[in-house]
């Protein structure tokens, strides 16, 4: 059971302590303050949980995931603050909010161990860490330390409709083919810049030379006219891609699971040349300093479970962590590569990596928008 | 009346005076501050003081994330060095300018019917006008992708009469300047017409018969009484329109795409909603945008009082 050992020694000392404490009312002074130790310990660690995650993943759907630690912790239910990407959440944290846990992707991983905001966690409170994909854990490590606790996967990769669009090969261009303008949507995010930079053939997209960032940014600044909008949330995607707004998207698989149900849609692996999908891996990190970290760890616990993973996949198609969960859809399982423990490194994908000057990244794709 | 009794009342006169005297001098001394202190607090706490953080992060003096940091203008260097942000801040200020006199134009006639064609169901007819704004804001902004998506209502009906095919749709009504700008000025209509409507409700009718008297014809009459008489009310409602939508974010958001992205939008993408945050440049941006602004206001009111001492 998730988190159990170490709330059962907390639970039951602190109930000694409680006890103790009782006995002693009105005798001594020391009872008085033990109990108030005691007290004070239980608050701490009760509470609601505070999260940060994306939509889809709090009370917005996303409660299936979560469903057994909030049947074991009635009383300290998740509270949600959303987030946008890292970098929405990376501010919000800078400016104030104290969640115990959130949720960047393995890209970020390194940025964040570095940032001093989180600390390491402990895999012996996760029970359910045991059955976690090998490569994904070991992604979330730095310095030898389990910052980040795989759970959700998938791809960046192309969506588009088969009935309409006809590319001429398996590659990123298709959401640079001039044949379709007014038809593409990009994705609102840094990551542009690094599939630009792979479509061009840079040495290394994740950190590119000045020339090779140049030219991807003009590249990306030249064919901008091309897309009808920049998605930032999937629900504004499936709107316009559901209307038939657009044709082709940089999407994710969850892009393809709802667009399938309206449309003839293929979700395509760029596999020409050097070109990849790019894999990522949603890390649970824990805050540094985090007043509930056994909570914490109960509720990655309950996100790493083999009935989560399973929900995880049947209802939203993206990849868990967790080994022994199979989706019931054959399908599904081949798209996502679900029987390959390998599915997010080479030769299949390149898994998403730290930009060494993300920054510079954000300010260029700023730039591409504004230009 | 004798001059003793005249004298009498003039002491008593005197010493009335003399007793409350103090009190009238003091009491506008304490209105005045009490009346004032508190707008003043307010003005001071939520708009003073935020600008001069917001400043503060522009030089560097603030930072977002901790580490070495000290007093520097790079910021603001880069803004007039090349940068794109110029030219989406007078992109978005040409956006802003053709929605605020369009909507100006549209509203004029609008508050010309509804105040001076003497109908008894003005205010009916007014309410009429904002009752769409009784409903939400974000959900107006959404009917308009229902009605100028490719497969919306316009497209549709194009279709279905056949001036269009299904393959080639209109598809330069949504994600684009156009549907900024139609939907900025849909949503600002009822603000621009407001106060025209009320200038011209006000308006002293005895000079309009005077200057039909003086056998001025009824346009002679509108651009020589009626529209400079209004224009304070014009430009009050055109700046109505023009300042907030400058640094507009919403609805370009929602039905702007990759065409219609303006520079508000910019201001909150680099203060972290999307690629990587960096409050320095966001900074630089808003105050650009403040200090713009603010000078246009300036321009505008002295213009107003100007034409207004004219008139005068």
């Amino acid at each position: 059971m998730e988190g159990e050992p170490f709330d059962r020694r907390l639970s039951r000392a602190d109930m000694l302590r409680l006890a103790a404490a009782a006995a002693g009312v009105g005798v001594v002074a020391g009872p008085a303050a033990a109990a108030d130790a005691a007290v004070k310990r239980l608050t701490q660690e009760s509470g609601r949980l505070q999260v940060m995650d994306w939509a889809g993943y709090m009370n917005d759907g996303g409660q299936s995931m979560f469903k057994a630690y909030v049947h074991k912790y009635p009383n300290n239910k998740p509270q949600f603050t959303p987030m946008t990407n890292e970098s929405d959440a990376l501010t919000k944290i800078e400016k104030g909010a104290h969640p115990d846990l959130f949720r960047p992707y393995v890209g970020w991983v390194k940025y964040f161990a570095q940032s001093g905001l989180v600390q390491p966690w402990d895999p012996k409170l996760i029970p359910n860490f045991a059955h976690l994909n090998p490569n994904m854990v070991k992604a979330g490590q730095y310095q030898g330390k389990q910052y980040g606790i795989p759970d959700d996967w998938g791809f960046d990769a192309i969506l588009y409709r088969k009935d309409k669009v006809h590319p001429k090969s398996r590659s990123w261009g298709l959401i640079f083919d001039d044949r379709y303008k007014g038809k593409i949507t990009w994705f609102d995010d840094l990551e542009m810049i690094t599939v630009a930079g792979m479509y061009l053939k840079a040495k290394n997209p994740w950190n590119q030379t000045q020339a090779e960032l140049n030219r991807s940014v003009n590249f990306l600044k030249k064919k901008k006219h091309l897309v009808k909008f920049n998605w930032s949330s999937e629900t504004e995607l499936w709107q316009a891609f559901g209307a038939g707004d657009v044709w082709i998207a940089y999407a994710w698989p969850n892009d393809w699971v709802q667009m399938k149900q309206k449309h003839p849609v293929v979700y395509m692996h760029p596999s020409v040349g050097r070109q990849k999908p790019i894999a990522w891996v949603g890390m649970f990190m824990l805050l540094k300093g985090t007043p509930r970290p056994n909570l914490a760890h109960a509720y990655v616990n309950a996100w790493s479970s083999k009935a989560s993973g399973q929900w995880l996949e049947n209802n939203y198609g993206y990849g868990h962590a967790n080994v022994e969960a199979k989706p019931s859809s054959s399908a599904l399982l081949k798209a996502l590569q679900l029987t390959n423990p390998k599915a997010v490194t080479l030769p299949n994908a390149y898994l998403d990596r730290n930009i060494p000057q993300s920054e510079l990244y954000g300010h260029l794709w700023e730039q591409v928008k504004a230009a | 009346m004798g001059a003793g009794e005249g004298g009498l009342t003039l002491e008593a006169s005197a010493a009335d005076a003399a007793a409350p005297a103090p009190r009238r001098r003091r009491r506008p001394k304490l209105a005045t501050p009490a009346l004032l202190g508190l707008p003043v607090s307010w003005l001071a706490v939520f708009f003073l003081a935020p600008i001069a953080i917001v400043a503060a992060y522009s030089v560097d003096v603030l930072v977002l994330f901790p580490g070495p940091h000290g007093f520097t203008i790079s910021a603001w260097r880069s803004l007039f060095s090349g940068t794109p942000y110029l030219h989406l801040f007078a992109k978005s200020m040409e956006m802003s300018l053709i929605v605020s006199v369009a909507v100006v134009l549209v509203a004029y006639p609008l508050a010309y019917y509804l105040a001076l064609s003497g109908t008894r169901r003005k205010y009916i007819l007014l309410l009429v006008l904002i009752a769409p704004f009784l409903t939400s804001y974000l959900l107006r902004v959404l009917a308009w992708k229902v009605i100028l998506g490719d497969q919306g209502v316009i497209n549709t009906f194009l279709f279905w009469t056949g001036l269009r095919s299904p393959d080639h749709p209109l598809s330069f009504l949504l994600y684009s300047r156009f549907a900024v700008m139609l939907v900025l000025g849909y949503v600002w209509l009822p603000f621009v017409a407001l106060p025209i409507f009320v200038t011209l409700d006000t308006l002293d009718r005895g000079l309009l018969e005077a200057a039909s008297d003086l056998y001025a014809s009824r346009l002679q009459a509108f651009l020589r009484v009626t529209l400079p008489l209004s224009l304070p009310g014009v430009v009050a409602a055109f700046l109505f329109v023009f300042i907030p939508t400058v640094g507009e974010f919403v609805t370009p958001l929602l039905v702007g795409g990759t065409g219609g992205y303006m520079y508000g939008n910019q201001i909150v993408d680099l203060f972290g909603a999307g690629g990587f945050p960096d409050w320095e440049t966001g900074s630089v941006l808003a105050l650009f945008l403040l200090a713009v602004i603010a000078t246009l206001t300036v321009v505008f009111v002295r213009y107003l009082r100007a034409g207004e001492a004219r008139l005068a």
